[in-house]
């Protein structure tokens, strides 16, 4: 079934220096099948977080569709929750209070609101940390208390906008295997975006690779890898490799004819 | 399923240092309230007792305190005091239910503030001091007059800074409450007002200082009692020990408003929440 169909998605927008019309994505079609991880891939200021914003509703597009869960998407809704690059919790929210925020605002009870609070703060690793507030946190216990707060929400799709950018190399290899065992345990829909080639390869079921702006498909790659995933044996497999370097012909090809883009962004 | 086997970090406690004894006073608290103080007293008192100025136009601290023990003993400052806290309370009580949701309102809604910014502008121009002629006709010398104008002087930094404040939420904070399900009523309520939290306690502080000062000079023009009274009433007949006490007591009584109401409150809020730093970084 799938939980995320993108179609014909177009989004145009008027500079504001020279008044001109510019063409930021121009025809991307996807879908996300339900338990699917597919990441995004694309030169910077290709416009991949524009398609993650448009899929949340914080942005209109300009033409084509959004359909989840059977629905267009109109506006922000808790049937998409974001995990983002800045992490954006709520200072003034313990760990626990971030986790059940959006299980507030849709009126869970409050008994199973703890019992899930507690349930995926310990999925995250963060059991006994749910009284700290995010300033008391490392960054990597940030990140997987956003991806807690969204998760606890049971969205019909997790969207993630370079959630592991801005965390440093060591931490982010972590990163990345606690949040494949969290996929792997719980098969949420994920619609992950990122610049960085092996960890789109090694998170995902499916990546799609867009081409500098605008944006269309440039090719939809299939990871041929067995879950669980572990990096030490990814990283052995000669799988992993061939499929890296195929994302990186495609993004390479995008060079060619596109590479001042490279210069501006 | 524990996916990752982080434990809570326990502080471990540091070796304890011998410290000497200068240092530890140093480090206490009444040493930090009260000891920037000393340097500043010891200059008074010296260019008291070198008598630089006329002693009718200059005292020592030993004569202000000698009044201070007066003064109590006849009942007259706490009287003048109660006063002056009881306007000040009015005062700020009524420019805090105005400005709060006037601040809040005008940051939300853009066509009022589009509406409202020249009239915010042009109205924070006219000082405070400047509207008691004619508060003074319209309500005579009244509580009314020095809490008019009180409030009139709290309103507006209080509502600028909440504009300011709004402007600073994080756009993403707002972004990942909708998108956790929060209709806009939530998100001003849950996200918007705490965010703001930083800059309105920092325009409630600007507000009552401006408050305070505005107090004074009411009392002094309007005032049938109130320190800012008492004072302008000792130079009168002459009384400058009683001057220089008037303003020991503005000063002691803003700090002591400070630090047991203003201090606190922002260390259990947006200093508990790491969303502004710490003045002592270390304790």
């Amino acid at each position: 079934m799938t939980a995320l169909e993108i179609s014909g998605l177009r989004k145009t927008y008027t500079d504001d220096y020279s008044g001109e019309e510019v063409t930021a994505i121009d025809e991307v079609s996807f879908g996300v099948e339900k338990g699917e991880f597919v990441s995004v891939l694309g030169p910077s200021g290709c416009g991949k977080t524009t398609v993650l914003n448009i899929v949340a509703g914080f942005v209109d597009l300009s033409g084509g569709t959004v359909v989840v869960d059977g629905r267009p998407v109109a506006g922000p809704g808790p049937d998409r929750g974001v995990v983002f690059q800045s992490h954006a919790l709520f200072p003034w929210k313990t760990a626990y209070g971030n986790v059940v925020f959006g299980l507030r605002m849709r009126g869970v009870p409050r008994t199973e609101r703890d019992e899930r609070a507690r349930e995926y703060l310990d999925l995250v690793g963060l059991g006994g940390f749910e009284h700290r507030y995010p300033h008391e946190l490392s960054g990597g216990m940030q990140q997987r208390l956003g991806v807690a707060r969204v998760l606890a929400n049971e969205p019909a799709v997790m969207l993630m906008d370079e959630p592991f950018a801005s965390i440093d190399a060591q931490t982010r290899r972590k990163l990345q295997e606690d949040l494949t065992r969290i996929f792997e345990s719980r098969r949420p829909t994920v619609f992950f975006v990122t610049h960085d080639v092996d960890e789109a390869v090694f998170l995902s079921d499916r990546v799609v690779v867009l081409s500098g702006r605008p944006s269309r498909v440039r090719d939809i790659v299939e990871v041929p890898l067995s879950r669980p995933r572990r990096w030490d044996e990814a990283l052995a497999l000669p799988a992993f490799r061939a499929t890296a370097n195929r994302v990186n012909e495609l993004l390479a090809g995008d060079e060619d004819d596109a590479g001042h883009l490279d210069a501006v962004s | 399923m524990t996916t990752v086997s982080a434990k809570p970090v326990r502080t471990t406690a540091r070796p304890p240092r011998p410290a000497p004894l200068w240092r530890r006073l140093v480090r206490t608290g009444t040493f930090r309230t009260l000891g920037p103080f000393v340097p500043v007293i010891a200059l008074w008192w010296l260019v008291a007792a070198l008598e630089v100025f006329p002693e009718s136009f200059f005292v020592g601290p030993p004569e202000v305190v000698d009044k201070l023990g007066e003064l109590l003993e006849k009942g007259i400052l706490p009287g003048y005091l109660s006063d002056s806290l009881t306007r000040l309370g009015y005062g700020v009580g009524f420019g805090l239910l105005i400005g709060l949701p006037l601040g809040y309102a005008v940051a939300m809604l853009p066509r009022l503030r589009r509406f409202c910014w020249p009239i915010l502008l042009f109205f924070q121009a006219i000082a405070d001091i400047a509207w008691l002629p004619i508060v003074i006709v319209w309500f005579g010398f009244s509580l009314t007059s020095v809490t008019f104008v009180l409030v009139y002087t709290i309103v507006f930094p209080l509502m600028l800074s909440v504009v300011a404040g709004v402007e600073q939420v994080p756009r993403e904070l707002i972004r990942a409450a909708r998108s956790l399900g929060a209709g806009r009523w939530r998100v001003f309520l849950e996200v918007i007002v705490p965010g703001a939290l930083p800059s309105v306690a920092g325009g409630i502080r600007t507000g009552l200082g401006y408050g305070w000062r505005a107090l004074v000079a009411a009392e002094i023009i309007v005032g049938t009692s109130g320190v800012g009274f008492m004072m302008f009433d000792a130079r009168r007949v002459g009384d400058i020990s009683q001057v220089f006490l008037g303003m020991a007591v503005l000063g002691a009584l803003w700090y002591a408003l400070d630090a047991l109401i203003l201090a606190p409150f922002e260390r259990a809020t947006v200093e508990r929440w790491g969303m502004v730093r710490r003045l002592e970084a270390d304790g």
